[in-house]
């Protein structure tokens, strides 16, 4: 009975993945079960995805198997992973790094496409990605813009989806004294250009759940929801109950409700609820806090999956709250707004 | 990114201003967003295919439907829909059929084998071993087949299975079950394909319209003016308004049960639409005697149903089946509950030699002109923004604001697929020979010879 023996990928990043391969196995398959982040197409030795160098030890193409590798690449130790069997411990180096194909953060520029102010301390922020410059991204991961002018970064969460590319909204608070809050009520303006970076973050839409979705948004935490509804709307097959409770301090801060209410009659299975904390609401918003908003009546179950974004005392409140209402802790996903200063 | 590069912004067409005092302001557009994006048509949904008798055992058909390439085959009596589209280099299979057994077809260029029931690639004919057999395959479609008409279930590749609506939810409400809700006092109850002993005659052929243009046509009420000279109308003596126009805000009610079709049911020759006989400005007036009395309702994903129509006991079914973003399958079907042989018989000859020539052909014919007439202004998308809707246009804008809620999914613009390359050689050298683009693949007759 043979042994397995262990093979290294060395990304270029540096990162090394060890890798057991049975006998018989190809370093491919050996990498696909070991989850190491290698790329492939067609497992059958034409497409050349699979391109690694050999580095250290023995390890060739398993015999009489024809490949689109030349000759002479096979010399200089190229091997392509899917037919490769090592002879015993060996290292191989592949071109990309460990991130490859999966949302890898980009460095670009954008232009502004529109600056509006929509709520008493919210600005509409409409971006576009100039020529040649491209990110793959999940419903509510976020950018990083330098503000221009100065070498200062800014974090913001897109309120639209990969589908709505090149175009990228943000809804940004504005804080008085604010860097980014300074530019966009005084200097920004259509076709300024900006540097900027992304995606990031790990507060995304978990796909194809079918339970029910708890969406709890405070002010411009909002920006997230609306990129993970239009996403769910848009997504093949039924689709899950969806409350988004919305919240805002006052009347004058809430913004984004026609957008709301456009998505509440694009997407049946959307109930949408929103919140003013004081102040006298319009018909339809009620007094309170978006958190107090869901009830027991809600028929919230265990598997419920629950999304919080906004401020941290209002992401605590959640959480106590969904718990008590049945939702599993694993199941409550929350991003934290925090001002910069 | 190198400082030395100049920063360009993309080439994209800038959308057109709408005025806000419109009938469809912006607003109002902004809620049918979603269908004015449906260029290529809505996804998982029923669509028909073919008849029944396009399919005969062992055949071998290739259609495409909301840019989706579908195969459709019948063996040992089943019958399989699988994406017409090899995974391998993209081959249409359908183009030469190449079929080993009853379970499965390969494509005729690289012999990639695919099970038909799964999808699953099984085999490869000359390369039986490779690594790459059950690792990979093609999309299936949902299959039914009633009254003499095959339906597909079009779906994205990743719809799943136990989402799959039935069929009913596909098609216009029954009667009599929906006899109290939609009350008919002026007709028997009209039939549906669903029902027992139903016989649908008809036909389907491409129309070079939007899908959407075709199908707002059907229960437009002001359209019938451009029926005013059809030789049906004349020959029967049939009172045809010059137009119908809405008296009461409830002249539409939506159809939107959760658990059945979703559409609107247009309550025509009831006090809710007024039937306009005469203009004395323009010095016209319908002199015909015979009332003909119909109904029109519109359910996802774009199926008419026309009560009452062309006779009592009859109905009309119209589907607008998308093709490309500028063709659509026009289908036309007219059912009949025969419980006989000669009750069958009966309804084949008065199709045949009354409907076929003067309903089917003649006056739905006027419908495919005048559809035509109108896809130009929208073929660029600008119509979209710059028409300029009257009052009987509640009929299209409340089916538009309907799908934009109901459908279930948006199709993509057909990529690597039949006609999705307008500029394409091979389209232009079949244009020259005479060949217009349409909705089945044509099939290579003589292998030795092209």
């Amino acid at each position: 009975m043979l042994t397995p023996t262990k093979a290294t990928i060395t990304f270029s990043d540096g990162v090394e993945h060890d890798v057991p391969v049975d006998p018989g196995q190809s370093v491919l398959d050996a990498a696909l079960a070991a989850e190491a982040p290698v790329l492939f197409q067609c497992g059958t030795g034409s497409c050349g995805s699979c391109l690694a160098h050999l580095e250290e030890g023995e390890a060739d193409h398993r015999e009489g198997v024809s490949s689109s590798l030349l000759p002479s690449e096979r010399a200089q130790g190229y091997r392509l992973l899917c037919l490769t069997e090592p002879k015993g411990p060996c290292r191989f180096s592949v071109g990309y790094d460990s991130a490859a194909g999966a949302g890898r953060p980009i460095e670009g520029k954008c232009f502004v496409n529109a600056v509006e102010r929509i709520a008493s301390d919210v600005v509409r922020l409409e971006l576009e990605l100039a020529e040649g410059c491209w990110m793959d991204f999940r419903p509510g991961q976020f950018i990083q813009l330098k503000v221009p002018g100065t070498e200062v970064f800014r974090s913001y969460s897109m309120a639209t989806t990969v589908a709505d590319l090149p175009r990228i909204e943000l809804l940004i608070r504005i804080l008085p004294g604010g860097v980014m809050s300074e530019w966009l009520t005084t200097q920004a303006k259509v076709d300024d250009v900006i540097d900027v970076s992304g995606p990031f973050g790990q507060f995304f839409l978990k796909e194809k759940v079918r339970a029910p979705h708890v969406m709890i948004a405070g002010g411009t935490g909002l920006a997230p929801m609306m990129a993970m509804i239009d996403a769910l709307r848009a997504a093949p097959g039924r689709k899950p109950k969806v409350i988004l409770s919305f919240g805002c301090q006052t009347p004058e801060a809430l913004f984004n409700l026609d957008q709301i209410e456009l998505r509440s009659h694009w997407m049946a299975s959307l109930d949408a609820r929103i919140s003013v904390d004081r102040g006298e609401p319009a018909s339809g918003v009620r007094l309170g806090n978006p958190v107090s908003a869901l009830t027991a009546e809600d028929g919230l179950t265990a598997d419920s999956v629950a999304y919080l974004c906004g401020p941290p005392g209002m992401i605590e409140a959640a959480r106590k709250h969904l718990e008590a209402l049945g939702l599993s802790p694993e199941n409550i996903f929350a991003e934290q707004f925090v001002a910069s200063s | 990114m190198n400082d030395a590069t100049p920063v360009r912004r993309r080439t994209t067409v800038r959308k057109n201003e709408i005025s806000a005092d419109r009938m469809n302001d912006e607003k109002t557009q902004s809620q049918y967003q979603p269908y004015k994006d449906a260029a290529w048509g809505f996804v998982n949904h029923w669509y028909p295919a073919l008849f029944t008798e396009e399919l005969p055992e062992q055949a071998v058909e290739g259609i495409q439907i909301a840019g989706i390439p579908i195969l459709l085959r019948r063996a040992a009596g089943k019958l399989y829909a699988i994406k017409d589209q090899c995974v391998h280099r993209g081959v249409r299979l359908s183009a030469k059929p190449m079929c080993f057994n009853d379970t499965s077809i390969a494509c005729w260029y690289h012999g990639f084998n695919f099970d038909l029931e799964t999808g699953v690639l099984n085999n490869i004919v000359g390369n039986p071993d490779s690594k790459l057999i059950g690792k990979t395959g093609v999309t299936t479609y949902p299959v039914q087949e009633v009254a003499g008409m095959i339906f597909v279930f079009v779906r994205e590749d990743d719809f799943p299975d136990e989402d799959v609506p039935p069929l009913s939810h596909d098609l216009p409400v029954r009667f009599p079950d929906s006899s109290e809700t939609y009350p008919h006092p002026l007709w028997p109850a009209a039939p549906s394909i669903l029902d027992e002993n139903a016989v649908a005659l008809g036909l389907h052929r491409t129309g070079q319209t939007n899908w959407r243009i075709a199908c707002e046509n059907g229960f437009d009420n002001a359209h019938i003016l451009v029926h005013a000279d059809n030789a049906i109308v004349h020959a029967m003596d049939w009172v045809l308004p010059l137009g119908i126009v809405p008296a009461s805000d409830d002249a539409i009610t939506l159809i939107e049960e959760e658990d059945g079709p979703k559409g609107q049911m247009q309550w025509l020759f009831t006090d809710r639409w007024t039937p306009i006989l005469e203009n004395k400005d323009l010095g016209l007036k319908i002199e015909n005697l015979k009332g003909r009395f119909y109904r029109t309702s519109v359910v996802l994903p774009g199926v008419l149903m026309v009560e009452n129509w062309p006779e009592e006991h009859v109905v009309q079914y119209e589907w607008y089946v998308p093709i490309t973003d500028d063709m659509y399958e026009y289908w036309e079907v007219m059912v009949r509950i025969c419980n006989t042989p000669e009750e069958r018989k009966k309804f084949q000859y008065r199709f045949d030699n009354l409907y076929m020539p003067l309903a089917i052909r003649g006056f739905n014919d006027c419908d495919l002109y005048a559809r035509e007439a109108m896809e130009e202004f929208y073929a660029d998308g600008t119509g979209w923004d710059n028409e300029q809707l009257v009052e009987t246009d509640i009929s299209p804008v409340t089916w538009r604001k309907l799908a934009s809620r109901h459908a279930r999914g948006i199709a993509k613009p057909g990529k690597g697929v039949t006609n999705a390359t307008k500029t394409s050689s091979i389209r232009m050298r079949r244009l020259a020979q005479g060949k217009a683009p349409g909705y089945k693949v044509e099939k290579i007759e003589n292998v030795n010879s092209y």
